[in-house]
């Protein structure tokens, strides 16, 4: 498991915002004395210290987490790229350069919404969290390569609400082994009808394709797609608004006044948040890291077709499968170690804030975005896509209702993920004319 | 019937209420004593049930099968005479684990507690039946959890009509309903996959995805096996209140719940453990034989009664083999003690779901047959629909005799949709 930075710091808070679900908004609070006095020296703007603050910064945000011993796959794939035509080598090291950057690119916007408050925070935290699906997703858009989009962003979704949740729910059962652990039931519930509200939004352009039911062949569901995408939008801002300023008090998480005694790090008062780079570092940073997963974006999307060719898989597997694990490292990483730390609210934000979060607003976005770019984007998932999305929505959100989690429950996703998995290892596209 | 006292309906707790004190064992000889206690065990196994009567069908079926050419009357007659034997199937499971204890009892009962199905499956598997095997898994599932749930419901609420409505432990119900929810989720990919025509290679992936999909499934048998008997505190599985050291876990069957009866806390079995594990070996063998001449006589009984196979199938199959539990099921309803039944309903199901079907997938692989989890679309679809509106409605916790007609109304539709179904590939098996 990727140690994340969480497992530096010594204490960790969450706050009672847990917008929706990315793990950048989760206010993780340091208590390293060293930081503050970093975060002192970081303060002066003399140009004499401008090196070593560089030097400082580099070195807070790419050497110290531990994930970055990755970074180097990065620039790996990138010289393999010109060097060789091994597309599948290309492509592999690109996955793994990005997962570091898709980390630290979290930190980065966590540090920037320390200083911006809690709702521009939040905000931040909703328009990046799923910063590297949206870029490989416009990357794919941008080739042409609209059936890898689509099924990239579906299977981000699945593998949020299957592999991530069952990974942690397994994980905090086994942590916690006599009894069953428990969540806040009514933000769970009240995500989770937001999720199948998406989904059932999502789906009507696929129900409509496959009841041959259009006025224009072909033409009818991109209308509906961008007119839904629209509309999807707008609900996204108003979820965001219901989030962060009228119905905060709904997402608190469960009292934990009663004792949990494992977590020996409880802090529920120290609340004072301590960056540890500046403002304007933090913006930097987030600009290079942008830039930087662009480019090996561009690497990745590129060698698909060269990758599914030579590894003899089928493109809908890598684009379902191995891409969200890539753009969701590091929201799975935390997940997992926020339920074995019995905070499983924070777990649920995660993983069922970031799947709304994709359908509400990566995929209309992706699809707006297509419509500018002069793209076929639409909303027809293919048919084993659409049911295999609303199944899953359906019976996770079922599952959820209980407010409990016990190691087998996760088990049991993760065991129904191997099974969506193994299904696409065996799924072509019935058109067969694959981008 | 020798003792009066015995009650009628099968499995009930109140028919392990005799003493043994009652029952006079002969002193110690030798073969003299031998035959005492096969005669003695004869008496409380064969005879002191009365759903025995129907135990005559089975040779009769036997005979019918060698002297005429009747598929219609042998086929019914092996119908009726597997109802006993499957009845006493769960009291030799039940008494054997009695001696054995909660854990083991509870794996007993676990694997045995759909014994008749399995039995008429893998027959039907060997003879190449692949849909049949398919409708049958499938039509117990649905005859589980909307028949027998239905008529509980049905009979509970007249019963205790002045109550208005009955009660039951919310949680585990939610609990269980969303674990089967999961194993149909799970089933269901392979036919989703099939008919959205979107497999690598046509009529091969979906096999072996099924296949792959049924290792996973029956790994997730086992762990939900460990996971329920590994006794775990404040766990929603304890849902009988009666918690006297002896089984407290759910994975057990109706015939074991029996015994956690408030009046009759103590396990007394009647046979001993070896004569248990004879009479499991012997009635296994019995119903096996019955279920060749059951299974090769369902072409011959279709025709001549001129019923789809898929009606045989989904709908005659499965109520013989639930019948027992069927009849506890509804006689705890009224008896008020509706979790048992739910228990019994929705654990049934979810075994079925989770570890027959996948076994005859395997043991289909074993045999070189094709069988995989593409249940057609129909069945599919009928499958999800039920499993999913089942789930929404035991979720508050209450029934009444209204919802019970309604699950049976439903069934009598389901039925109906079966009476005039052909497979779309009308190669029929």
């Amino acid at each position: 498991m990727m140690a994340s930075t969480e497992e530096e710091k010594t204490g960790l808070q969450e706050e009672a915002i847990t917008i929706n679900g990315s793990p950048l908004a989760v206010r993780k609070m340091q208590t390293f004395e060293h930081i503050g006095s970093l975060a002192a020296v970081a303060q002066s703007y003399g140009p004499r210290s401008v090196k070593s603050r560089i030097l400082k910064s580099i070195y807070i945000v790419l050497i110290k987490a531990k994930i970055n011993v990755l970074l180097p796959f990065g620039p790996l794939a990138v010289i393999l790229h010109y060097l060789t035509g091994k597309h599948g080598w290309v492509f592999f090291f690109s996955l793994i350069g990005i997962t570091p950057m898709a980390e630290r690119l979290g930190y980065a916007t966590e540090q920037l919404a320390c200083y911006t408050g809690p709702t521009v925070g939040g905000l931040l935290n909703a328009t990046f969290g799923n910063a590297t699906e949206m870029i490989i997703s416009i990357y794919a858009l941008k080739n042409g390569m609209i059936r890898v989009v689509q099924q990239s962003l579906l299977g981000s979704i699945l593998s949020n609400m299957l592999l991530v949740l069952g990974c942690a729910f397994f994980a905090g059962g086994l942590t916690h082994p006599h009894k069953d652990q428990v969540f806040n039931k009514a933000s769970a519930v009240v995500n989770s009808g937001l999720l199948l509200m998406a989904v059932m939004g999502l789906l009507f352009p696929a129900v409509l394709h496959f009841t041959h039911s259009e006025v224009q062949y072909g033409k009818s569901e991109v209308t509906l797609s961008r007119f839904s995408s629209c509309i999807m939008l707008l609900a996204y801002a108003s979820y965001l608004f219901f989030q962060l300023k009228s119905h905060r008090s709904l997402y608190n998480p469960i009292d934990s006044e009663v004792d949990e005694g494992q977590d020996a790090k409880e802090e529920d008062n120290e609340e004072e948040e301590e960056p540890e780079i500046t403002q304007w570092e933090a913006i930097i940073w987030l600009a290079v890291l942008t830039i930087w997963i662009s480019i090996l974006s561009g690497y990745l999307v590129d060698a698909i077709q060269g990758a599914s060719e030579s590894v003899n898989m089928p493109i809908a597997f890598i684009s379902v499968i191995l891409l969200p694990i890539v753009g969701n490292a590091a929201e799975h990483a935390s997940a997992i170690m926020f339920a074995m730390k019995d905070k499983l609210d924070i777990t649920l934000g995660v993983a069922i804030g970031s799947s709304t979060q994709i359908s509400m607003f990566v995929i209309p976005f992706c699809v707006v975005i297509g419509w500018m770019m002069g793209k076929q984007m639409d909303l027809n998932f293919q048919l084993f896509e659409t049911a295999t999305l609303f199944i899953t929505v359906l019976v996770v959100a079922f599952m959820l209702q209980e407010g409990t989690a016990n190691y087998f429950k996760g088990l049991m996703l993760i065991l129904c993920y191997l099974i969506v998995a193994a299904s696409f290892f065996v799924h072509v596209d019935p058109t067969a004319d694959d981008n | 019937m020798a003792n009066s006292a015995i009650e009628l309906e099968p499995n009930a707790a109140t028919k392990h209420a005799i003493p043994i004190s009652t029952v006079a064992l002969p002193p110690a000889s030798d073969f003299h004593c031998a035959f005492q206690k096969i005669a003695h065990s004869l008496k409380i196994v064969i005879f002191s049930a009365k759903i025995n009567v129907l135990l005559p069908f089975g040779p009769a079926s036997i005979i019918l099968h060698y002297l005429t050419n009747h598929h219609g009357v042998v086929f019914l007659c092996s119908l009726l005479g597997i109802i006993p034997l499957a009845e006493r199937l769960g009291y030799a499971t039940e008494q054997m684990a009695a001696y054995t204890g909660p854990t083991v009892g509870g794996l007993l009962n676990a694997t045995f507690g759909n014994a008749t199905e399995m039995i008429i499956a893998i027959y039907a598997l060997k003879n190449g039946m692949i849909r049949v095997v398919q409708q049958s898994l499938l039509g117990s599932i649905l005859s589980n959890m909307l028949l027998v749930l239905g008529c509980s419901f049905f009979a509970g609420g007249i019963v205790h009509y002045d109550k208005k409505e009955q009660l039951f432990n919310k949680g585990t119900a939610v609990v269980n309903s969303g674990l089967l929810l999961m194993a149909v989720m799970g089933l269901s990919f392979p036919a989703v996959l099939h008919f959205t025509h979107s497999e690598v290679r046509y009529g091969k992936s979906e096999v072996a995805l099924s296949r792959f999909s049924s290792c996973i499934m029956l790994v997730a048998y086992g762990s939900y096996l460990f996971f329920q008997l590994s006794g775990r505190e404040s766990s929603h599985y304890s849902r009988i209140d009666i918690q006297e050291g002896s089984e407290s876990d759910s994975q057990r069957q109706n015939q074991s719940q029996n015994r956690a009866e408030p009046e009759d806390e103590e396990e007394e079995p009647e046979i001993g453990l070896w004569e248990s594990i004879a009479w499991l070996a012997l009635l296994t063998l019995w119903v096996s034989i019955l279920s060749e001449y059951l299974v090769n006589a369902i072409q011959g009984a279709s025709e001549s009664f001129n019923l789809p196979v898929a009606f045989i199938s989904v709908i005659l199959l499965p109520i013989v083999g639930n019948a027992a539990e069927h009849a506890s099921a509804v006689m705890f309803a009224m008896k008020d003690k509706l979790d048992i039944t739910l228990g019994v309903a929705i654990g049934s199901s979810t075994q079925i779901s989770m570890f027959v079907i996948p076994f005859c997938v395997v043991v289909g692989w074993m045999m070189k047959k094709n069988m995989d989890l593409n249940f057609q679309l129909f069945e599919t679809a009928t499958l999800f629909i039920t499993v999913l509106v089942v789930a929404f409605m035991v979720q508050d916790g209450t029934a009444n005799y209204l919802k019970g007609l309604m699950l049976v109304l439903c069934y009598l539709i389901v039925a109906a949709s079966f009476f005039v179904h052909v497979d779309p590939s009308s190669s029929d098996d």
